[in-house]
């Protein structure tokens, strides 16, 4: 047999072992973490989780407590590869106004962890989607102003 | 005795105020605005790390626009060996950090037993670029700069021994009995992996930590020693890992060989750490005292602050 006949059949082998990896793709984070029901349960205990935090529940106070809810369940769903578009803003301009500090995004970060663990996600599972998250930190945070002691008010 | 009631003084005090500026409220500015366990522990030698190799983490849980503060002390029972420190650190602006230890080392057994040595560590670290969690779209870790200047108090108790002119480790062949080490620490947390790696580059002429002194009769100088850290976080307040450090061997009278861990660090609160480990630091003063097995055994660290 031909050097040529061995590279076509080769590559047809090459082909088929693809074929049978996209068939037995391995499900994706979002059916992991137990689909939509669990990434709705993760949002509203996440929105509960900052309301209830009072680093950062201030800047809820001219929110639209529901629609924060479903936004967070799109971008949730989305970036874990479940079946949605997330309509919000991207998160550099939905935050835009909110001048958070640092300290403030780690609250949050504490909360969606709290959340996780709420409706029972693996730690290792909630760092797969933290490690999505983590980058948006530079999007975020600009808040470069002392906040001065017992305040709750955004630094100006 | 004076320094450690003024360090458990310091601790209750920061116990205190740490469980008051757990709400909202904060307490001197102090915010606790980091996530749990990036502020490391405190190490045998006070710097921010694991138990036996610093990391790039400044230590205390004040974010970028705050400090934090901490006491620690820790007992390590080693085969012929106790070894006990404690001391404090703060960290300011996620970017500072000072500290001061004092280790207080005394041999319970071999030909040495009733020896004692005391050392005081001051440490300075800075946080230079990257960051360790938020940068995961990037591979920079977290690199930090830190110096330790280490004066070693004496040998005591000599006579016990019957060396009763053995006082300082200059006579064990050591150049000098204060040096200082400098190191560059790199960090970086997979979090996708749940996993902590730490590399430290450190230029020391330390014998066993600087406890036998700095430089010596077989190495006079510094030597560029790497140290190392993996671990794999359990849960966002609880890790579990190993570390490894490399020592220079300057002295005739010890064979220094590496030192390692394998170590739980739990952070149940911001205001609470434990470090529990198994520490291995290689055979002490083999060629004086014919033991040449490894000293190792139980380590147990608690630091309290915010």
């Amino acid at each position: 047999m031909k050097l040529s006949n061995w590279l076509v059949q080769g590559s047809q082998l090459v082909v088929l072992i693809g074929a049978m990896a996209v068939a037995h793709a391995s499900p994706t984070l979002y059916e992991k973490i137990g689909g939509e029901a669990k990434v709705r349960a993760i949002a509203e205990e996440f929105t509960a989780a900052i309301l209830a935090d009072d680093r950062i529940n201030f800047t809820f106070a001219e929110s639209d407590v529901k629609k924060f809810t479903q936004l967070f369940f799109e971008q949730l769903c989305n970036i874990t590869g479940g079946p949605c578009k997330y309509s919000g803003r991207d998160m550099h301009e939905a935050h835009a106004k909110l001048a958070i500090n640092n300290a403030q995004f780690n609250a949050i970060a504490e909360d969606l962890y709290i959340a996780f663990d709420k409706v029972h996600v693996p730690y290792y599972l909630q760092n797969r989607v933290m490690v999505m998250l983590a980058p948006m930190q530079k999007d975020i945070v600009k808040g470069r102003g002392f906040v001065a002691p017992g305040t709750t008010a955004p630094p100006r | 005795m004076r320094r450690l009631s003024v360090v458990t003084t310091f601790a209750v005090a920061l116990g205190v105020m740490g469980t008051r500026c757990a709400s909202a409220d904060n307490l001197l500015g102090a915010d606790e605005g980091k996530l749990h366990l990036t502020a490391g522990f405190s190490d045998l030698e006070g710097a921010g790390g694991g138990g036996l190799v610093p990391m790039a983490f400044v230590s205390g849980y004040g974010s970028n626009l705050s400090w934090g503060a901490n006491a620690h002390f820790t007992n390590i029972q080693l085969r012929d060996l106790h070894l006990y420190t404690y001391g404090v650190s703060a960290g300011a602006l996620d970017r500072v950090e000072l500290s001061y230890t004092r280790q207080e080392l005394n041999i319970t057994d071999t030909a040495l037993d009733g020896l004692g040595v005391k050392q005081d560590v001051y440490g300075l670290k800075v946080k230079l670029f990257g960051d360790a969690i938020y940068g995961q779209d990037s591979w920079l870790p977290q690199v930090a700069a830190g110096a330790q200047y280490k004066h070693n108090d004496g040998i005591n108790h000599g006579d016990a021994v019957g060396l009763p002119g053995l006082i300082n480790p200059k006579q064990l062949g050591a150049q000098a009995e204060h040096g200082t080490d400098f190191y560059l620490a790199f960090t970086k947390v997979f979090i996708g992996q749940s996993l902590l790696v730490n590399a430290v580059i450190r230029e020391t002429k330390a014998n066993q930590f600087g406890l036998l002194g700095f430089g010596g009769d077989r190495h006079r100088g510094y030597s560029t020693k790497p140290e190392g850290t993996i671990a794999y976080l359990v849960t966002r307040k609880l890790a579990v890992g190993g570390e490894i450090r490399t020592g220079p061997h300057n002295l005739g009278v010890d064979d220094q060989s590496n030192a390692w861990t394998v170590f739980v660090g739990w952070t149940p609160t911001k205001n609470l750490s434990i470090v529990a480990a198994y520490l291995n630091i290689g055979s002490v003063l083999a060629p004086v005292t014919t033991v040449t097995r490894h000293q190792d055994g139980p380590y147990l660290s608690v630091q309290a602050g915010f």
